[in-house]
């Protein structure tokens, strides 16, 4: 089970068109700004974080969180095609993963009558299996 | 959680756009009837209720009497609240890649 989410948009322009929109952040949101380079800062009204990786015209990929929350990791992909351009964006929180599959297992171990630190090192076992 | 893989009832509830909508929707409402999802969603009454029934099916949603009405709201527990994230998140992508197309699109009349 991974815990992600893929959304994609196909518009007509090409790649590079694209990416320079995505310097122009208005669209993730209000108060939005982001630098597309390694370590670059995101804000986004309340959400910050940082860029991982930023390869032009094709791969964008940072983390970001708002007070409070995991973070978690958006990776945006331009893919060129016939049309124009394919964006695929997919969100996904890794180390939140392991924590609600660890809850889950530790309950599953607790009803038959485990105790935590049991089920906690279960639950390690499992995310690994996961991965 | 019915038997078998629960895992799989869950994402073959949640492989349907309308019902993660619904299953998002309901997340944010707390607890609504078939006709108060309907509403807000662009599909029937009666689609809904099947939908939820779906959802039901998967152990992500219950269902309590309310006087004449029947209200479902969504359960507790890891998986829920995974998959809850993950609607709402799908939801946000939505309106991001909409409104990036727009910014895009901003473009296209003046080329």
């Amino acid at each position: 089970m991974n815990k992600a989410v893929e959304r994609e948009l196909l518009v007509p322009e090409t790649p590079e068109e694209v990416w320079h929109s995505l310097a122009e952040p208005a669209w993730l949101g209000e108060d939005a700004s982001i630098e597309l380079e390694p370590a670059g800062e995101v804000q986004v009204g309340e959400r910050s974080g940082f860029v991982e990786e930023a390869e032009e015209p094709s791969r964008l990929v940072f983390w970001w969180s708002a007070p409070d929350e995991e973070a978690s990791r958006v990776e945006l992909d331009l893919e060129e095609t016939d049309d124009g351009t394919l964006v695929r964006v997919t969100e996904s929180r890794p180390l939140e993963i392991l924590t609600l599959r660890g809850r889950d297992l530790a309950l599953e171990l607790d009803l038959a009558g485990g105790q935590g630190p049991v089920a906690s090192a279960a639950a390690g076992g499992a995310a690994l299996v996961m991965g | 959680m019915p038997a078998a893989d629960p895992a799989d009832a869950v994402f073959n509830a949640l492989a349907d756009g309308t019902r993660r909508d619904l299953f998002a929707l309901l997340g944010r409402r707390g607890e609504a009837s078939a006709t108060d999802l309907a509403r807000e969603l662009p599909v029937t009454r009666q689609a809904v209720q099947k939908h939820l029934g779906l959802l039901a099916d998967a152990g992500l949603v219950a269902a309590r009497r309310s006087g004449r009405e029947v209200l479902y709201h969504p359960t507790p527990g890891p998986m829920s609240e995974a998959l809850e994230w993950m609607a709402e998140v799908g939801h946000q992508w939505d309106d991001r890649l909409a409104a990036l197309d727009r910014q895009l699109a901003r473009g296209r009349t003046s080329a």
